[in-house]
C-alpha cells in the first residue's frame, strides 16, 4: 500500500512538473521574413545558437546583401569568373537545379530578373511592360548556372542572370538548424521559419506538434490540422504577397514558363516531408504545376505528402497524412477529400 | 477523545491514507484545470516593433475600439483593435501585405509588416488548438 501511494504521489509530481517544462524562444527578422525558434527542455543558449545559424546562412545566401556569396555569384554573371563556393552550398545549388529538371517549367532559381521586373524584390510592385518582361525572361535558365564540384566553384553563363534562393533557403536553414539543435542534445523544438514549420522531435509531453494549415481565404481559420514530428510543413500560395493593378490581383509566385504569376487552379500547396529542403522547394514548384501534375508527382515518389487547396473549393490531402489529420475546411464550405495512391 | 495522527503510532498505511492521497491528487488536478480556465476567453495581442513590445491589448476585455498610431515606424501605420480582434488598418509600407492580412482574431495568429519589422501576435490559453500555423 505504501508503495502504491508513493507511486501515485510521484506520478502527480511528474504531472505537475511536466506542465512547466522549460522552453526558450527566439523571434527575429531574416531572409525577408519573420522567424521564431522554440526549444523545449533546454536553456536560451541553444535557441540563440539556432538563431545564429539561420542569420549566418542569410549572410551567405541573401541576394539583397551585397557582401553575400550569392551576390558575388550574381555580380560575376557572364564575365567568366568561377566563384568559389563551399561544398554544402554547391550541393544546395545542385539540388535546386535537380528540381527544375524533375518538374520542367515549374521551378527555377534563376527567376530573379523576372521577380525584379515585377518589383517584388524592391519597393514598387507593378506589371512590367512586355519588352522588360521579355528581356528578363531571356535570362531565366538554371541550365546556365554551371557548377564544378571538383573545383568547388559556380558561375552564371550570361550577363544579367541572377540567382535567388528564396524558394529553398528556408528549407535549407531548417535542416542546418535542426543539426545544430541535435548536436546540442535538443530533442524537442519547433522552428517557424517564415511559416515554414519544422518539428524537431515531438512536443515536451511526447505528443506530436499540431500545425494548422491556413485557409487562403481567411487566415484566422484552418483547412486542416496536421500532426507533425521530425518533419517540415511548407506552404506556398498567392494570397499573402500580392498587389492590384487596374482591378486585377497579381501574386508573387511567378511561373517560369510565362513570366506571370502562376495560375494553375490552386490557392495553396502544403508539402510535408522529413526532408526539409524538399518540402520548401516542392511547395513552390507544385503550386506552379497545378493539381494533376502535383498528384502525379506525389504518386511517383514516397518522400513527401501534400495538402492542396483548389480554386474551386476542394481540400485534397494525400493518404500518408491520414493518421492525426483533422479536416477543418468543411466549416468554411470546402469539400475535403483524402487522395489515395 | 484521542486523535491518532502520529506516524510513530502507526507503521502501516490504511485505506484511509490512500483516500487522502487520492483527494490530494483530485485537488491538484482541479487546481490545474481551474488555472487553465481562469480568464477562459483571454486573448492578448502584443505589438512588437523591431524586437521591442510597444503595446499589448487584452482583446477579450476591450469594450470598444482602440486605435494606435505607430508614428515611430519606418513606414508609419495605424493599428485598430476591437473586442476580440485586431488589424493593421493603414500602412505607408510599399507592399501593403500587412493591411491585406485583415483582422486577426485567433490565438496563434500573427500580422506581420516586414518593411517595418513589426509583428502583432495573438496569444490565448483556451482557443490555442495548434502549436504553429503554416501559410
Amino acid at each position: 500500500m505504501k508503495r502504491a501511494i508513493s507511486f501515485l504521489l510521484i506520478a502527480i509530481f511528474l504531472l505537475l512538473a511536466g506542465c512547466g517544462t522549460p522552453s526558450a524562444q527566439e523571434q527575429f527578422f531574416t531572409m525577408d521574413t519573420v522567424m521564431s525558434i522554440t526549444v523545449n527542455g533546454k536553456g536560451a543558449a541553444e535557441a540563440a545558437a539556432a538563431r545564429q545559424e539561420v542569420e549566418g546562412l542569410n549572410a551567405l545566401l541573401s541576394r539583397t546583401d551585397g557582401d553575400s556569396l550569392i551576390s558575388r555569384l550574381n555580380a560575376h554573371a557572364g564575365d567568366g569568373t568561377a566563384v568559389e563556393v563551399d561544398s554544402d552550398i554547391l550541393e544546395l545549388l545542385s539540388f535546386a537545379k535537380s528540381i527544375s529538371q524533375l518538374l520542367p517549367g515549374c521551378f527555377d532559381i534563376t527567376i530573379a530578373p523576372v521577380m525584379d521586373a515585377w518589383g517584388f524584390t524592391g519597393e514598387e510592385r507593378h506589371v512590367p511592360d512586355a519588352a522588360d518582361l521579355a528581356r528578363a525572361m531571356a535570362l531565366v535558365d538554371s541550365g546556365k548556372l554551371l557548377l564544378d564540384e571538383e573545383a568547388g566553384t559556380a558561375r552564371l553563363a550570361e550577363a544579367g542572370m541572377s540567382v535567388d534562393l528564396g524558394s529553398v533557403a528556408k528549407g535549407y536553414a531548417a535542416a542546418r538548424t535542426e543539426e545544430v539543435l541535435r548536436e546540442a542534445g535538443v530533442t524537442s523544438a519547433l522552428l517557424d521559419l517564415g511559416r515554414n514549420i519544422t518539428a524537431v522531435g515531438p512536443k515536451a509531453d511526447g505528443a506530436p506538434w499540431r500545425v494548422g494549415v491556413a485557409d487562403p481565404a481567411d487566415s484566422s481559420r484552418y483547412l486542416c490540422i496536421l500532426s507533425l514530428e521530425d518533419a517540415t510543413a511548407s506552404t506556398s500560395g498567392g494570397y499573402e504577397r500580392w498587389f492590384e493593378e487596374n482591378g486585377v490581383r497579381y501574386h508573387h509566385i511567378i511561373d517560369p514558363k510565362t513570366g506571370y504569376p502562376a495560375s494553375s487552379g490552386l490557392q495553396s500547396v502544403t508539402v510535408v516531408s522529413q526532408n526539409h529542403l524538399l518540402a520548401d522547394a516542392l511547395s513552390t514548384a507544385l503550386f506552379v504545376a497545378g493539381e494533376e501534375e502535383a498528384l502525379d508527382f506525389w504518386r511517383s515518389r514516397d518522400d513527401f505528402e501534400l495538402v492542396l487547396c483548389t480554386e474551386d473549393g476542394r481540400v485534397l490531402a494525400t493518404e500518408g497524412l491520414e493518421a492525426g489529420l483533422e479536416f477543418r475546411g468543411e466549416e468554411q464550405g470546402y469539400d475535403c477529400q483524402m487522395v489515395r495512391r | 477523545m484521542t486523535v491518532r495522527w502520529s506516524a510513530a503510532d502507526r507503521r502501516r498505511p490504511t485505506p484511509g491514507d490512500l483516500l487522502v492521497a487520492l483527494l490530494v491528487a483530485a485537488a491538484a488536478v482541479a487546481l490545474l484545470l481551474g488555472l487553465g480556465q481562469e480568464g477562459g476567453n483571454f486573448l492578448t495581442a502584443s505589438v512588437v516593433l523591431d524586437g521591442e513590445t510597444i503595446a499589448q491589448y487584452d482583446l477579450a476585455a476591450l469594450t470598444g475600439p482602440v486605435t494606435l498610431e505607430v508614428e515611430g515606424a519606418a513606414y508609419p501605420l495605424t493599428i485598430q483593435a476591437e473586442p476580440g480582434r485586431i488589424r493593421i488598418a493603414e500602412s505607408s509600407c510599399p507592399g501593403q501585405d500587412c493591411v491585406h492580412t485583415g483582422w486577426a482574431s485567433r490565438a496563434g495568429q500573427q500580422i506581420i509588416c516586414l518593411p517595418n519589422r513589426l509583428v502583432i501576435s495573438l496569444e490565448g490559453r483556451v482557443s490555442n488548438e495548434v502549436d504553429a500555423v503554416t501559410s
